[in-house]
């Protein structure tokens, strides 16, 4: 167990403790370091790996004291993550939800409840899901359909959400529902906590282009959700929508390109001269989306919100991931035509996921469209 | 857009952008900033911040100073005893047509110039003791190459001791090169935004056509990159910068610099390609600097090269970040 008090003021010296730590690899580090295709077996292992960091406290920094964890701020869980990565791990899996969701959670969510699920959370016992999208409503985020409506006991929530990120393997979906009219389009709507063992939910997995089942298409059927289940205010669910949204775009990519130096590093030794330039375009990208995550962390932890400005870290994050596949593809082509053992399988999912990324957390247009409109002002 | 740069390093670039715009009176205006004085302590962050803040303002404003030549030899006047400015660095690059030259950015009347020879150390000469021929390009940039051979010129400062200098000096050169490229590329967006807001067809400002509007978009994304990069780079030490890390930088530079200008021009249409507007100042600047020191299509590949020969990581680490508060 880590001691406490020592690093919730101070990223730098936690991070170099971890390190300390780190030079004795966990067994549950190594096993999640292999590759791996099936993303039942990587969601296994990582929350194994979970489990220790947990209970050796190292991922309780950077999140509250209140909520379970030893203090400290999104500067710990960047160095944590970072480390992870150095380390030979080759992707969050569903922690990634960690950055994405869980910032909300904390700052929007009822403080009882979170005290309960946090710390399951952060100990790969209990996973959440996003469920935003529709069928109907995609890059119109404000177009939601389905319904919450008020019963005894709370709400009922009936409706259908589409690309649901690991809903298959998650115990909890944060859910935007519409509890005004349609026409209050982005005001009439409220995020809500929803419990995906409940009675009337049903998790269909898809299967993707890349052979993975990361997304799902979640139906609710009248579902009942207890009134302390509300994140944010009710009808506040747009607000808390960009509040995901400025990680899911900012901060997200400091946590995520730090697996794309790993694969980088990892797949050097395959590398073929004539994938040099492409390579090193990579590496430039790697830089670009580097400096600009470090600095969305910053203001994230001076409370400074980033607006707008996080649409550039997602541009850049999308940018360096497909240059890194790439280069990738053009040094193994094993990945286009080869056998497919659990390496080659699971680049070959990261190359095919890379030609995506522009399309997940709202489409590269929609984000170019809000550069052009709420940073250059263009009429 | 320049909200991930440090306070201070904003006010000098605003001061600096101000004064160079100012009419050209008997002052220099690197003088009125108090820029010179900056050179003696360029191992203070803060100051290496407003120090280079100035080449930023140089892209934007397109003025021309002895200021990058300055740069490069100071790491090299600890050696000489030469006060602050008053060394002059040429820089060598190689002409496909003619080898190896050496080419001064600036008025350098009356400076002591330093010439570095790679293998057989630098030498000291007054500029105005060899001949320089002035090099004609767009871009406002004032250029003369050396004309003077001095590669069997004794060595004022011996090869053992220009090495660690020559590395150091490269790394300020290379940062200061990706801030003005960064500047000149500030600079045609901007004309291209402004527009892209007045200019109509089909009874509407372009600016609202969103294959425009994406251009300049991506025109700012990439702005943006170069800022963040170079914000970084200003905060790390000689002992902290990664391997590579100044090549990096400046490779992002040229490669971005030269993709701005690429779309704003295309957004400016062919007024944009006639001499009378001020887009292909900016665009043969920012040409102009690639060439300097590396280009991105070099250094790009030899990155790539050394990655895979040496398997280092070239990232900064997370630690080196965090430990620097202004970063």
């Amino acid at each position: 167990m880590v001691p406490r008090l020592p690093w919730g003021d101070d990223a730098s010296a936690y991070a170099a403790a971890f390190e300390v730590w780190l030079a004795s690899p966990p067994a549950e580090l190594r096993a999640a370091t292999r590759p791996i295709a099936s993303y039942e077996e990587r969601v296994a292992v990582t929350s194994a790996l979970m489990r220790v960091l947990f209970d050796e406290g190292w991922a309780r920094y950077g999140w509250p004291t209140q909520l379970g964890g030893l203090g400290g701020d999104i500067l710990h869980r960047a160095a944590m993550w970072e480390a992870l990565a150095r380390h030979g791990l080759p992707a969050m899996a569903l922690f990634e939800h960690l950055e994405v969701l869980a910032p909300t959670l904390v700052a929007m969510g009822e403080p009882g409840f979170l005290a309960e699920v946090l710390p399951q959370f952060l100990r790969g016992e209990q996973l959440w899901s996003q469920g935003f999208s529709e069928p109907e409503s995609g890059s119109d985020l404000a177009a939601v359909r389905t319904r919450a409506v008020a019963v005894d006991g709370g709400y009922a929530i009936t409706g259908r959400k589409i690309w649901t990120s690991w809903a298959r393997y998650a115990t909890w979906c944060l859910v935007l529902a519409r509890t005004g009219t349609v026409a209050s389009r982005h005001r009439g709507l409220t995020a809500f906590a929803v419990d995906l063992r409940s009675p009337g939910v049903e998790v269909r997995a898809i299967e993707q282009a890349n052979g993975t089942d990361e997304l799902a298409e979640v139906t609710f059927d009248d579902v009942l959700v207890g009134p302390g289940r509300i994140v944010g205010e009710l009808n506040g669910g747009w607000r808390v929508a960009m509040h995901i949204l400025s990680h899911e775009r900012g901060t997200f990519a400091w946590f995520r390109h730090n697996f794309l130096y790993r694969q980088v590093l990892d797949a050097l030794a395959h590398g073929e001269p004539a994938g040099d330039a492409l390579l090193g375009d990579a590496l430039l990208d790697l830089a670009a989306v580097r400096a600009s995550s470090y600095a969305a962390l910053r203001s994230h932890a001076a409370d400074v919100p980033l607006g707008a400005r996080a649409t550039f870290v997602k541009l850049h994050l999308a940018s360096s991931e497909q240059a890194v596949q790439n280069w990738r593809l053009a040094s193994d082509a094993d990945l286009a035509v080869g056998i497919q053992d659990d390496e080659a399988a699971a680049q070959r999912q990261d190359y095919l996921f890379s030609r995506i990324v522009t399309v997940y957390g709202g489409s590269q247009q929609m984000q170019l469209d809000t550069i052009a409109k709420q940073i250059l002002r263009l009429p | 857009m320049t909200s991930t740069i440090e306070q201070t390093d904003h006010e000098f670039l605003d001061a600096a952008c101000r004064t160079l715009r100012a009419p050209a009176g008997d002052t220099d205006p690197l003088d009125a900033l108090g820029w010179w004085d900056l050179l003696a302590d360029l191992a203070d962050r803060d100051v290496r911040g407003a120090a280079l803040a100035l080449f930023r303002a140089q892209g934007r404003e397109l003025a021309s100073s002895t200021a990058l030549g300055a740069l490069i030899a100071q790491p090299f006047a600890a050696l000489t005893g030469h006060a602050p400015g008053s060394l002059v660095a040429a820089i060598g690059r190689h002409s496909p047509r003619r080898g190896e030259r050496q080419v001064v950015l600036g008025d350098v009347t009356g400076a002591a110039l330093l010439v570095d020879r790679p293998g057989h150390g630098a030498v000291v000469v007054g500029a105005d003791e060899i001949e320089l021929a002035p090099v004609t390009v767009p871009g406002q940039l004032v250029v003369h190459e050396v004309v003077t051979d001095l590669a069997g010129a004794p060595a004022t400062v011996e090869e053992s001791q220009a090495g660690p200098a020559r590395a150091r000096a490269r790394s300020l050169g290379r940062l200061a090169l990706a801030l003005e490229i960064l500047g000149a590329a500030e600079g045609t967006l901007t004309l291209a935004v402004a527009h892209a807001a007045t200019r109509e067809q089909f009874g509407k400002p372009i600016g609202t056509f969103q294959a425009v509007r994406h251009l300049l978009a991506w025109a700012q994304t990439d702005c943006v990159a170069l800022e963040s990069v170079t914000t970084v780079a200003i905060g790390l030490d000689e002992d902290s910068a990664p391997p590579r890390h100044d090549e990096i930088v400046k490779a992002l530079a040229g490669r971005n610099g030269r993709r701005i200008c690429e779309r704003t021009l295309q957004v400016l249409g062919a007024i944009g390609f006639t001499s009378e507007h001020s887009h292909h100042h900016f665009h043969s600047r920012v040409l102009a600097l690639d060439a300097l020191l590396g280009s991105s299509t070099e250094l790009t590949y030899a990155l790539g090269a050394w990655a895979r020969a040496t398997h280092l990581d070239p990232a900064v680490r997370a630690s080196v970040l965090l430990r620097d508060p202004a970063a």
